[in-house]
């Protein structure tokens, strides 16, 4: 079914396409020929049990590990050599697990750094208080407000970022990343250590970005956010892809039952 | 062969010297990951008292010497609590050096104040007749320092590695957190590193203080070699320490003697800097590698203070007012000169601040560049009657290709290595500024420096200086403004706090640390050429690295990342002695008693405080400690 499934979404050109990727730690074998994509107005979402090796599929798609083997190529540009600027550049924006707001800064300038990367007029220019300069940057913050108005957190925008809740600090993290306009956003465990009201605001939240045509690679260990937003899912288990395919797929997959469950001799597929 | 066996026991002399306060270093590095450049105050301190005792007091070698030892680690344990303890805690390790540097400058400006700045000599322990072996002699002091070197070697290594004590200090080297769960006093184990360290320091000060003429900032010179002597070995390990001080000393000796006493710094400084290129670690690296949290800053960033926008544009006014009606108010020269020069150094200060408090990016060899930009200009316009704008020009062409050339070194470090790699530039500066004679006059100074002017019009008054310097302020401030409140300052800022999370972002790290760099390197250059065209002189003590130590002080405590409230900094220290001029010999240690307090008590430094008082009094909204205006339930994703 996996094959099937991988054939079926090649069709459709992917935003990101993995193919083979590979990684060693040592004698580890981390990653071990995973391929899979991710569909332009879709949220794609990798799981898998703890250790599986999804941030490390994660920090080898953005460069920030090199991989021993495979190819990844983003909107069919290879990625390989690219710094984390240059992905970045191309629009594949990521956030991390552990959220990094940047501290010394309130959350509106946060959100502002995100859209860094679209800035037109160079600093020359903002230095000589140019209006060319000082409109872009009226309309930079306007956009941010708008964007921490979409989240409920217009309020905290003068707020230093660090002073705020975790759960608070993820959602700007991710709203950060938009700002950037990504031609995908990849969030690393966006969920993590948030309260079921804030994982609700973050559903919400990643249900408007996938409206907003903002193709999305999570990766999750909240099942139920996962199988809540997500369009189609990868599993990854040991380092190995054990399967792929829609959330109604993924429930009833023996192999993926079997990661998260472990097996019971003989009972193994009768866990539905 | 047998001068240069001579040459080369002195080396071991002094060699053991620095290998004793580099491990010294080592220690205090390993159990709290922060460097104390005190050490070498505390030798000197040690080497004074001892003086005091056996010479003015006439006590016996027997006593004066354990006494002055003790008296030393006294002070130095009671200075740690007070400061370098309480500031491990909520400082990054680049800023606890500089409070270290701080405590350095304090103790400077303590023996300025007790013993004057005159030189002492110590007579030697068993007197001045040189041992012979054959045709080598060997003064009666190296024996003592090399059995002091090799008894703390020993004692050092008995307790590190044979004693629960020493497991207990290893245990808060590799891991704090867990050894404080382990019930291990982490605070307490603290101050003991750095009383131990003291006392390693007071010992090799006082043994070593028959050979070298004492003088209240001789505690720099050891401060630096011991630190180079660590830096070059490696830092975190003991071995790396002696092998790096003897080397050292082997270096500095040899050199004085085959090429120049005036290069033999600027040599050693060169391998620093070399082995911080090819190994950053030092030579031997040691067997544990230090746990170095990728995130060490976050504890660094603190808020910085901002004017509520209603206040500022009136304020700047006003203070503007202020500073041109000035110079009809004041009529005493020395406080106009004051004034001139703290705008000089503010013009500096701003871009230091660029650099430090927004990047993120340590320095502390930044008054190297003033001395480029000064000399620079200086030269050409006593030597090719170049018109001062033009040299000015020229001098800041080539502290920027000295800068390119730095940063192929600092653009690779961070934090701890970054500030050390700063201060070794800074020190080579200082020592090309002395070593260089044709050029830069040498130790006497460069003399002859016109006033500045342009065209035909001659700034050579301290009035007329004022407003051009004024002038160039207010220009500079205006700019970096509008740099900093837009695109350019969010991006440095991210960097300072989180390099991958900016980059991820698409924020090009390395351009906007070189651009940082570059700003605050045209700043120091113009600065220093003003200041030297101001004095129509400059001497390497102007521009040197107290004065690059004096820039951060002013700048911590006038308040980072306000680009403003380094003026606040610079009126302080210049002015203060000026008025205050029969106290003018407590500025040294005003200076450093500032920067220690700053940094322990008002993170946000004078301009944070004046903040907070106008916020308040004026009831306006924003300020610094601003409360969220909704409670955390009220944060409910929509």
């Amino acid at each position: 079914m996996t094959a099937v499934d991988m054939r079926a979404r090649e069709g459709e050109s992917a935003v990101l396409s993995v193919r083979g990727l590979a990684k060693s730690f040592g004698g580890l074998k981390a990653i071990n020929d995973v391929s899979f994509d991710a569909a332009p107005h879709q949220v794609t979402a990798m799981i898998g049990p703890n250790g599986a090796g999804k941030t490390t599929v994660f920090n080898l798609v953005t460069n920030i590990l090199s991989k021993d083997a495979g190819q990844i190529s983003f909107l069919g540009r290879d990625l390989a050599g690219l710094s984390a600027i240059g992905i970045a550049e191309l629009g594949l924006i990521r956030t991390f697990q552990s959220a990094r707001v940047f501290p010394g800064m309130t959350a509106l300038e946060n959100v502002m750094v995100g859209g860094h990367r679209l800035a037109r007029h160079s600093a020359a220019s903002q230095t000589l208080w140019l209006w060319g300069a000082r409109d872009e940057e009226r309309r930079l913050r306007r956009r941010a407000e708008e964007m921490l108005e979409l989240v409920g957190l217009l309020p905290f925008a003068d707020t230093h970022a660090t002073e705020l809740p975790m759960g608070v600090q993820k959602l700007l993290e991710v709203v950060r990343a938009l700002m950037a306009q990504p031609k995908l956003l990849c969030l690393d465990e966006p969920a993590a250590g948030l309260n079921d009201t804030e994982t609700e605001g973050l559903a919400n939240l990643l249900r408007a970005i996938r409206t907003l045509g903002i193709p999305v690679l999570i990766v999750e260990h909240n099942m139920g956010l996962v199988m809540n937003v997500a369009d189609h899912i990868v599993v990854i288990d040991s380092g190995n892809l054990i399967a792929a395919g829609t959330p109604a797929e993924i429930q009833k997959n023996a192999r993926v039952i079997e990661a998260y469950l472990g097996r019971e001799e003989g009972e193994g597929h009768a866990a539905t | 062969m047998l001068e240069f066996v001579q040459i080369a026991i002195g080396g071991l002399v002094v060699g053991s010297i620095y290998a004793v306060i580099a491990l010294g270093f080592s220690l205090v590095y390993r159990v709290t990951g922060a460097i104390n450049l005190s050490q070498g105050g505390f030798a000197l301190v040690s080497a004074m008292i001892g003086y005091s005792f056996a010479v003015e007091c006439g006590w016996p070698l027997v006593v004066a010497i354990p006494a002055a030892v003790a008296a030393t680690v006294l002070i130095g344990a009671a200075l740690a609590a007070f400061t370098f303890v309480p500031a491990l805690a909520r400082l990054s390790n680049a800023n606890v050096l500089m409070l270290t540097a701080g405590i350095l400058t304090m103790i400077e400006g303590f023996a300025l104040v007790v013993w004057g700045s005159q030189p002492y000599a110590m007579p030697p322990f068993s007197g001045e007749q040189p041992i012979a072996f054959g045709a080598i002699l060997v003064p009666t002091q190296a024996f003592w320092v090399f059995g002091a070197t090799a008894a703390c070697i020993a004692a050092l290594w008995f307790l590190i590695a044979r004693t629960k004590l020493g497991k207990a200090l290893r245990a808060c080297a590799e891991n704090p957190a867990a050894a404080g769960l382990m019930g291990i006093d982490v605070p307490r184990m603290t101050l003991l590193a750095f009383g131990l360290a003291t006392l390693i320091a007071a010992i090799a000060g006082v043994i070593v203080a028959p050979t070298t003429s004492l003088q209240f900032d001789t505690g720099r010179l050891f401060t630096i070699s011991g630190f180079v002597a660590a830096a070059i070995g490696g830092i975190a390990s003991f071995p790396g320490a002696i092998i790096g001080g003897l080397f050292l000393g082997l270096v500095t000796q040899l050199s004085t003697a085959y090429i120049s006493s005036l290069f033999s710094t600027a040599i050693s400084l060169l391998i620093l800097l070399i082995v911080l290129i090819w190994r950053p670690q030092g030579l031997v690296q040691a067997g544990i590698a230090r746990r170095q949290d990728t995130r060490d800053e976050v504890k660094a960033v603190g808020h910085a203070a901002r004017l509520p926008a209603n206040l500022g544009w009136p304020l700047a006014a006003f203070a503007l007012l202020v500073a041109v009606l000035i110079p009809f108010v004041v009529t005493d020269n020395g406080i106009m000169s004051g004034l001139v020069i703290a705008a000089i150094l503010f013009m500096t200060l701003m871009g230091l601040d660029v650099l430090m408090g927004y990047a993120g990016q340590v320095s502390l060899g930044q008054a190297g560049f003033m001395a480029i930009g000064g000399y620079t200009s200086g030269y050409l316009s006593i030597n090719y009657d170049i018109a001062p704008l033009l040299s000015i020009l020229a001098g800041i062409g080539v502290s920027l290709a000295c800068a390119l050339v730095l940063s192929l070194v600092t653009l690779r470090l961070r934090g701890l290595y970054l500030a050390l790699a700063t201060l070794a530039f800074g020190l080579l500066i200082d020592s090309c500024a002395i070593g260089f004679l044709d050029i830069t006059g040498g130790p006497s100074g460069l003399v002859g420096l016109p006033s500045f002017s342009i065209g035909h019009f001659t700034f050579a008054s301290p009035r007329a200086m004022y407003y051009l310097v004024l002038a160039c302020d207010v220009v500079i401030l205006v700019g970096l403004f509008g740099a900093m409140r837009s695109g350019f300052g969010r991006a440095l800022k991210a960097i300072r706090s989180d390099q991958m999370a900016a980059a991820a972002l698409g924020i090009n790290t390395v351009r906007y640390k070189l651009a940082a760099f570059m700003i605050s390197v045209t700043l120091a250059s113009l600065a220093g050429s003003f200041y030297a065209f101001f004095f129509n002189f400059l001497a390497p003590e102007m521009v040197g690295t107290s004065r690059s130590l004096e820039l951060v002080a002013m700048l911590i405590i006038g308040g980072e990342s306000t680009l403003a409230g380094g003026l606040f900094g610079a009126l302080l220290l210049t002015l203060l002695p000026v008025i205050f001029a029969p106290l003018a010999i407590y500025k040294t240690f005003a200076s450093g008693a500032l920067l220690v307090t700053s940094f322990l008590y008002l993170p946000q430094g004078l301009y944070g405080a004046l903040v907070q008082i106008l916020v308040r009094l004026t009831g306006s909204r924003g300020g610094v400690t601003r409360e969220p205006r909704a409670t955390n339930n009220q944060v409910r994703a929509s």
